[in-house]
């Protein structure tokens, strides 16, 4: 997905905006700025997120 | 006081070195390894003191050996081997510029070196391309005036990391050598540092050592080059110096990567023959790492291993920011979170984690953490720690890259403590005449008779 895309929520029909977001696994919690629809608060998780930063904190925190 | 029968297992006999049954006995929260050669007699060695319940920490399935097991005399890796090859140590030279009172390679400084061309052969036979990691081993391999070009020949065979266990005597007196090293491809140093006191070094290696450990640390931080310290621990002469090697280790965070223990082992060049009290096992060696570190460094944070026995090795991995040392792993977390179980041979995992751990990043030259060159021993001269929010993803996982620091052992086996059960799992493996070696199982030596 392009930088310059909108994100509509797909229910509220609402522009997604960027906002602090708040993840934990393991222990461990972090927060980073995530699209999320400012009504109702659904948060996008791109896949591209996920293959990226989400499993390399993944990698960081598990176990050998 | 009662016996209780843990395991059956074997070993050898340390006088003849003859395999023999063995057993792990409990007496109290104690755990011995006991056995008997009809022609040597009985010899029992401790494994376990019982600082923390042994249970928990053998987290595997421990099956009966099979009947069949050739240990360590058919040793060359066979079916009933249970571990792949974590990491290959290639021994280069039979020299040494030091006489330490302990030494498990107990170089004679008679032998021939192999030429360049033999090692080079035993590179290619090694080396699977973009996933090997070389121990580069000897005696001393800086004694080598070709070891640059034995580290770029690794690398060009496809190495993914080249690692040179050294004293680092030449490091530190030879910065152009250390240049040459980084730029031939060198992945990281496996310092030999027993202690922050030059008369731990005069006990050990017979010399007072400790500001040439420093240059070398200086020379391979300014050439990003990570560097583990690496203490052989004895109980009269380190034991004691454990969290001051860890803090001394911390100071120097990015460029020092972690610490390695390795409680002394009693094979190759040893000054008597062991008591028990001469031994120090894995839970009183976690228990003093916690204890000196008044608690900066946890036990819960330091995790047996997944490759080898965890009788043999553990490891704990941290992040420094602020000045505080934060665990990744913590043993409670992991038992109530349980992540998927990784595809992943667990040697190719530990190497990847050695890897990731030791191996300094490429600095860009707008990183903010981009390394530092050590001044001095002095702490006032030491880096400064990153400060950040470590919540913050970003942030996270650009220091996990930084500065990261690991705390890691590794208890090598000798002929009175050797089993057969650790022994078929380890991975570190020594490559000599086209054979792949278990590391103990290679440098088993008998005692006096």
């Amino acid at each position: 997905m392009a930088d310059t895309e909108k994100l509509i929520c797909n229910k509220c029909n609402k522009e997604l905006e960027p906002i602090k977001t708040n993840f934990s696994y393991l222990g461990h919690s972090f927060f980073t700025d995530l699209p999320k629809c400012p009504k109702c608060g659904m948060v996008y998780i791109s896949e591209e997120f996920v293959k990226s930063r989400i499993s390399e904190v993944e990698m960081q925190l598990e176990d050998k | 006081m009662v016996e209780k029968l843990l395991y059956r297992t074997r070993s050898v006999c340390p006088t003849c070195l003859k395999p023999i049954d063995a057993e792990r006995i409990s007496r109290g929260k104690k755990i011995f390894l006991r056995k008997t050669c009809h022609k040597h007699g009985t010899f029992e060695t401790i494994i376990w003191r019982g600082n923390y319940d042994i249970g928990p920490w053998i987290n595997i399935d421990e099956q009966e050996l099979p009947k069949d097991l050739q240990c360590p005399n058919g040793c060359g890796l066979c079916s009933n081997h249970l571990t792949n090859t974590c990491c290959v140590v290639l021994n280069i030279t039979d020299r040494c510029n030091l006489s330490c009172k302990f030494c498990f390679a107990d170089p004679d400084n008679r032998s021939n070196d192999p030429s360049f061309d033999e090692i080079k052969k035993s590179l290619y036979n090694v080396i699977s391309k973009g996933k090997s990691l070389v121990q580069l081993s000897g005696g001393e391999p800086t004694v080598r005036e070709d070891l640059v070009e034995i580290v770029r020949a690794a690398k060009e065979a496809g190495a993914k990391y080249v690692q040179l266990n050294t004293n680092g005597v030449l490091l530190g007196e030879n910065k152009q050598l250390v240049k040459e090293l980084a730029e031939a491809g060198l992945s990281f140093v496996f310092l030999q540092f027993d202690g922050t006191e030059d008369a731990i070094y005069e006990q050990l290696r017979n010399k007072p050592l400790l500001s040439i450990k420093q240059k070398a640390i200086e020379n391979c931080a300014e050439y990003n080059i990570g560097v583990t310290l690496v203490a052989t621990l004895v109980r009269d002469i380190n034991l004691n110096n454990i969290g001051k090697i860890i803090s001394y280790g911390l100071e120097r965070v990015p460029c020092v990567r972690g610490v390695h223990f390795q409680p002394v082992s009693f094979f190759g060049r040893i000054p008597k023959m062991p008591s028990d009290n001469d031994r120090i096992t894995i839970d009183e060696l976690i228990y003093e790492i916690e204890s000196q570190t008044k608690g900066i460094i946890k036990s819960d944070n330091l995790l047996p291993s997944s490759c080898y026995h965890p009788l043999c090795s553990f490891h704990g991995d941290f992040l420094i920011n602020n000045d505080s040392v934060v665990p990744l792993q913590n043993i409670r977390n992991l038992e109530n979170e349980t992540p998927p179980t990784p595809a992943a041979d667990p040697a190719d995992r530990n190497r990847e984690f050695i890897g990731r751990r030791w191996e300094r990043p490429t600095p860009l030259k707008s990183d903010p953490f981009k390394p530092t060159a050590l001044k001095s021993a002095s702490s006032k001269n030491t880096p400064k720690p990153c400060c950040g929010n470590i919540h913050d993803m970003d942030y996270f996982l650009k220091i996990a890259k930084s500065h990261s620091f690991t705390i890691t052992s590794m208890l090598f086996q000798d002929a009175g403590n050797i089993d057969f059960s650790r022994l078929r799992r380890c991975s570190l493996h020594v490559y000599d005449n086209e054979k792949f070696i278990p590391f103990c199982a290679y440098y088993l030596s008998e005692w006096e008779k």
